[in-house]
């Protein structure tokens, strides 16, 4: 019988200091066999472990459209992520998945797409974001709203500039009162505040948000303002979780397994969901 | 099957039992406690007792077991199975309340995916239960729909009749094969109807009335009023047979070490806070309010079955004299408002 709680043997083969305490690490396959095997869908995630150390719950930051590996981005904050920091590349390291639900990107095909992110919640939405562009036919116009607390904070430093550059991404990036330098281009505010001027035209338009659980709170009411659904918001949930696989029993939302029947849900979805996030 | 077992034969049936390359687990008396633990002696068996201290539960989920090994060497890792952790054995002497928790938990464990280090022991096990012929004031088993006689999860059940015989009832495949094995320790059940000496277990509650409830009242005063005297120890969810929530961490050296799951309890403070510090049960009365909410809502919806299989454990142990029976025992009368 196999072992659900044992992970593929991944190698670093990049990584990149992506803010202060924020990493991404490129992770290959050890096992090249497994790694042909191995598919997923945007919007599941992992469990990655340090030997020695543990593991620690991330998405899965690239995009499926990028094949031969996947990314994860982590910020330093317990143990396994300070045991995560203290690897190089070419080291080993853990995981098993891909866990839970995925984008719905299909149905999304001939809409306007706004994503928005806050702090190290990018990630995510980084997985989904490549995996529209890269499919950029199918989709109309493709908006980013992202903001961290300082300039500093903003993670894919590299990427941002890559979409700001494009003609069919409209990038808004934005950082708290405070966090910004006399250089800075972009916008001064609290991300729901953002939203609501940079007010995207809700008509035969998906927003997907992700990002610190008072940023979702306070995004969610600015969006309906704005015409959007409750159906036409998506979201990502990030309990803590162990097992990935519905049996350590701690994330759940009343009944409702992140792990299992998430992590993506859609604002309406939410609001059926008791008050315990 | 039916057969007859006289308690003078429990010493022939435990050195078959031996003999055939079972472990034997068997209620056993140590000063005032009675624990489930490996024996080897028929004379070590306690029968007086009303519910051992642990649950059958670390028998198939153990405080704390090796889900992988691995060694270190430089940045390269190896890892190795676990093995030989589904041991041959027979629970002996097991009460239907911890036997029912078995079929109960078969269910998360093999739900989506199956959890082979619980499988694999359930396979190895088999369950010969006594059924209880007495209880004390914290049994409520028939409140949560079981019975002190009740077989569901038991591969042979004995009910005793007189002082000095059982009456051995086979209850699946598994049992009557074990019962075949060691044919020569039970001798032919009586003619007549025995008298099934069976503990009578007070209705507490009526389970019917808790669910509904449940499903309108998420925010309620009673989860704060539950949750004062609770000290958030997590007794109840260790010595629970159906708490089965865990925690996988990583015990090792420099060049070695294994990754364990190790029993968790959702009336521990940790054991939901996010890295950031965000707490999503962040009250001990949220806390109480999934440990109900669990048992009698989440897991009956999710798998049709409650939780909770009235051994009444939680309420012995509890060092704060919280009893879960009186919890829903309000609960009923909440719903009757």
């Amino acid at each position: 019988m196999d072992n659900i709680y044992r992970p593929y043997l991944m190698t670093i083969s990049d990584m990149i200091d992506e803010a202060p305490g924020v990493r991404t690490f490129r992770l290959n396959f050890s096992d090249e066999e497994e790694g042909k095997n191995f598919k997923f869908q945007t919007g599941q995630f992992g469990l990655y472990s340090v030997f020695g150390a543990g593991e620690s719950t991330f998405c899965i930051a690239s995009s499926p459209t990028r094949e031969g590996y996947i990314e994860c981005t982590f910020r330093e904050t317990g143990r396994v992520t300070k045991a995560l920091r203290e690897l190089n590349i070419g080291d080993t390291l853990g995981f098993r998945g891909p866990y839970g639900n995925v984008f719905p990107i299909e149905k999304w095909e001939g809409k306007n797409l706004v994503f928005v992110a806050g702090g190290i919640a990018l990630p995510p939405l980084r997985s989904v974001i490549w995996n529209c562009l890269d499919l950029r036919d199918k989709y109309k116009n493709v908006t980013i709203i992202y903001g961290a607390k300082t300039i500093h904070d903003l993670v894919y430093k590299n990427e941002l500039k890559e979409w700001d550059a494009r003609d069919d991404v409209n990038l808004v990036t934005t950082v708290d009162p405070g966090g910004e330098t006399p250089e800075w281009t972009g916008k001064v505010g609290f991300v729901p505040t953002v939203v609501e001027e940079a007010a995207p035209d809700s008509k035969d338009t998906i927003a997907i948000v992700c990002g610190p659980p008072i940023m979702i709170k306070f995004t969610l009411p600015v969006l309906e303002k704005l015409g959007f659904k409750q159906d036409k918001v998506y979201t990502t949930l990030e309990n803590r979780m162990k097992c990935g696989l519905g049996k350590c029993g701690r994330c759940n939302i009343g009944c409702t397994y992140v792990c299992k029947e998430g992590p993506v849900f859609t604002a309406e979805e939410i609001s059926k969901m008791p008050d315990e996030f | 099957m039916e057969k007859l077992l006289n308690k003078n034969n429990f010493d022939s049936l435990i050195t078959g039992l031996k003999k055939q390359g079972y472990k034997t687990i068997a209620p056993r008396k140590d000063n005032r406690l009675v624990t489930l633990e490996e024996i080897q002696d028929a004379n070590e068996i306690s029968l007086d007792h009303v519910i051992t201290n642990n649950s059958i539960k670390e028998y198939f989920l153990p405080k704390t077991e090796k889900i992988l090994s691995y060694t270190i060497d430089k940045n390269k890792v190896e890892i190795e199975e676990p093995e030989g952790f589904a041991v041959k054995s027979v629970i002996f002497g097991s009460r239907p309340c911890d036997a029912f928790s078995l079929p109960v938990m078969d269910k998360v464990f093999n739900w989506d995916c199956v959890d082979k280090f619980w499988v694999e022991r359930r396979e190895a096990v088999t369950i010969v239960t006594i059924s209880c012929d007495k209880c004390d004031s914290y049994c409520f088993c028939t409140s949560v729909g079981l019975a002190p006689d009740a077989k569901q999860g038991s591969d042979v059940l004995l009910t005793k009749i007189s002082n000095d015989d059982y009456l051995v009832e086979t209850v699946t495949e598994k049992g009557e094969n074990l019962i075949k094995e060691l044919e020569s320790v039970f001798s032919d059940p009586p003619s007549d109807t025995p008298d099934r000496q069976v503990a009578t277990v007070e209705k507490k509650f009526d389970i019917s009335k808790i669910k509904p409830w449940l499903d309108e009242n998420f925010e309620h005063d009673v989860w704060d009023d539950f949750s004062n005297k609770c000290i958030g120890c997590g007794a109840c969810t260790f010595v629970c047979p159906t708490c089965h929530c865990f925690d996988i961490v990583d015990e090792c050296t420099m060049t070695k070490g294994d990754r364990v799951k190790n029993w968790d309890g959702c009336q521990f403070k940790m054991f939901t806070m996010h890295t950031s510090g965000h707490n999503p049960r962040s009250t001990q009365g949220m806390r109480w309010r999934q440990r109900i909410m669990h048992k009698f809502k989440y897991y009956v919806e999710k798998f049709d079955s409650t939780l909770c299989v009235g051994c009444g454990r939680c309420s012995r142990v509890c060092p704060a004299d919280m009893n879960i029976s009186e919890m829903l025992e309000i609960i009923e009368t909440e719903a009757g408002k």
